[in-house]
């Protein structure tokens, strides 16, 4: 079994989450936008990029109601970043498989920190989910999904963090795979297309003289 | 030849036994068995009293050549905390079935059409569930470790239950640190309406409705307002001894973290216990109780019945108020 989960199906998830990110990438570039017949009175690149930049900032005027949100949101993502990146694991396996360089990893106290931030965000985000009346109402089986695979594979990857036992790296790495498959078919794609919503909209209100 | 060869095996067989005939035929038989059974026993003895001595090795307790309380230590847990544990455990569940089996849950008058009180705002649910779903983490991971060379050795063998205790455990020390933010945010929404007000010991009186006799109270009954203030004093000690035992290699001395655990021990099933009963009445116990803490609401009766002091303007929650379009779930 742990032969299978590290061979062929690593290999299947990888292949299935690259074609299938790039695949809705290329779909998504290939609908293109509609011709602005509008005289340009902006930049259209400055506003892409101003809007990109410019979002990852929350908007004071909605601080006030969203500051849970904003809150719970922001430990979640940064805390997954650094651990997506920085965890001295992580950055090994990028440099042995993947880029033939690496980079300086975060300490073991700052793993155990950015997992604790990553899992109380992700948590209270999902709790926020199906507390709330509205946002209730919106979710589908697929933000559960999500939430579910992110947080398996995030908690298989703490319990394997000592190596103590093969066998919870190889359940780590079965958690990752299935998200990885999953990815290309949910809302996960955010983590790719955010920039060409952002920058979409950036550009066409940069154009018009606007911010976005 | 023959005699030499007789004589040889005797001897062979009574010398090892010739100083034990000896000392039994004096009569210091007794006293061997209880001091001098070993020349060096004492010696030993000595050396576990735990007396200091002069080692090159630097580090608390590194001039102990045996420190005799880990064993204390060990005996208190296996022989004490993990079968009292489970009888106090066992004992709740089974009185919690047997009050469950003769009273029945706890039923209102459902007016129809039904109208909705807001009893708990988004965010004080999202923090009672970040609390729950946290201690139920801790609380089965702890029990795994406790009491999972017992039950789960003869299920998953060794092996299996070696990979389960070291997951648990990660999992346990990585939850840990959440468990106190989450106990911190529920201290602080809920404190409010959870102080002794007057007419509390009334409804405690009158056990809280569950012996007839209707009960009053407010938004909080004098039952839920003692389970929170066991939270804060149970879940304190849990955080603070969790923290010693999570950062055991800050040159913590062996006494502490034995006092730590103990207390760790001691308080996390206790908490476990209590909790079995919030659990009960918040769901079959009283009918209607969940739906409060899962879309927010009750129904009025619910309220005129458990809470009939309780007025959703004097809420905790600032939106509260009576909501008869409110989600029907």
């Amino acid at each position: 079994m742990s032969d299978f989960i590290l061979g062929p199906f690593w290999n299947f998830a990888v292949i299935v989450f690259t074609a299938g990110v790039v695949g809705r990438i290329a779909m998504i570039l290939m609908c293109g936008l509609s011709k602005d017949l509008a005289a340009a009175r902006g930049s259209s690149v400055k506003g892409a990029a101003g809007t990109i930049a410019r979002r990852f900032f929350p908007r004071k005027e909605t601080i006030r109601s969203n500051r849970f949100h904003i809150i719970a949101g922001y430990m979640f993502h940064i805390g997954l970043l650094a651990l997506l990146f920085f965890a001295a694991p992580h950055v090994q396996f990028l440099k042995n498989h993947l880029l033939g360089f690496g980079w300086p990893a975060m300490p073991h106290w700052a793993f155990i920190l950015s997992a604790e931030i990553a899992f109380a965000g992700l948590i209270l985000l999902w709790l926020r989910r199906v507390m709330h009346p509205v946002t209730r109402l919106l979710t589908r089986l697929d933000d559960h999904l999500a939430a579910w695979l992110t947080f398996f594979a995030m908690v298989t990857g703490c319990l394997a963090l000592f190596e103590s036992f093969a066998g919870l790296r190889v359940l780590h790495v079965l958690g990752v795979e299935l998200l990885m498959i999953y990815f290309p078919f949910s809302n996960l794609m955010h983590a790719f297309t955010f920039f060409l919503s952002r920058g979409a909209s950036g550009a066409r209100a940069g154009r018009h003289g606007v911010k976005a | 030849m023959i005699w030499a060869g007789v004589l040889l095996l005797l001897g062979t067989f009574t010398l090892p036994v010739l100083p034990y005939l000896w000392a039994s035929a004096s009569n210091d038989i007794a006293s061997l068995d209880t001091v001098q059974n070993n020349p060096r026993a004492n010696f030993w003895r000595n050396v576990r009293t735990g007396t200091a001595g002069y080692s090159a090795v630097g580090g608390p307790e590194a001039n102990v050549l045996i420190n005799n309380d880990g064993q204390n230590w060990r005996q208190f847990r296996m022989r004490l905390l993990a079968p009292y544990g489970s009888y106090l455990m066992g004992a709740v569940l089974f009185t919690i079935a047997i009050f469950y089996a003769l009273r029945g849950p706890v039923q209102h008058l459902s007016n129809e059409p039904k109208e909705l009180l807001l009893r708990f705002s988004v965010y004080q649910r999202v923090v009672h569930w970040f609390t729950a779903i946290l201690f139920w983490i801790l609380a089965l991971t702890g029990l795994i470790l406790l009491y999972g060379r017992f039950v789960l050795i003869p299920l998953f063998g060794s092996s299996g239950f070696a990979l389960t205790a070291s997951a648990s455990k990660e999992a346990h020390n990585l939850f840990g640190p959440i468990f106190i933010v989450a106990l911190f945010l529920l201290v602080i929404e809920y404190a409010r309406d959870n102080f002794y007000r007057k007419g509390d010991l009334s409804w405690l009186i009158k056990g809280g409705g569950m012996l007839g006799k209707h009960a009053s109270a407010g938004r909080f009954n004098f039952g839920e307002k003692i389970w929170f203030w066991l939270v804060l004093l149970l879940g304190t000690i849990i955080s603070f001894s969790g923290i010693i035992l999570d950062f055991a290699n800050l040159n913590f001395d062996r006494n502490t973290l034995e006092l730590a655990h103990v207390l760790h021990g001691i308080a996390a099933i206790l908490f476990i216990s209590v909790s079995f009963g919030h659990i009960y009445l918040g769901t079959i116990g009283t009918k209607g109780t969940l739906r409060g803490m899962t879309t927010g609401y009750v129904e009025q009766a619910w309220a005129e019945l458990h809470h009939d002091k309780w007025r959703p303007d004097d809420g905790a929650t600032p939106e509260a108020s009576r909501v008869p379009g409110a989600p029907n779930e």
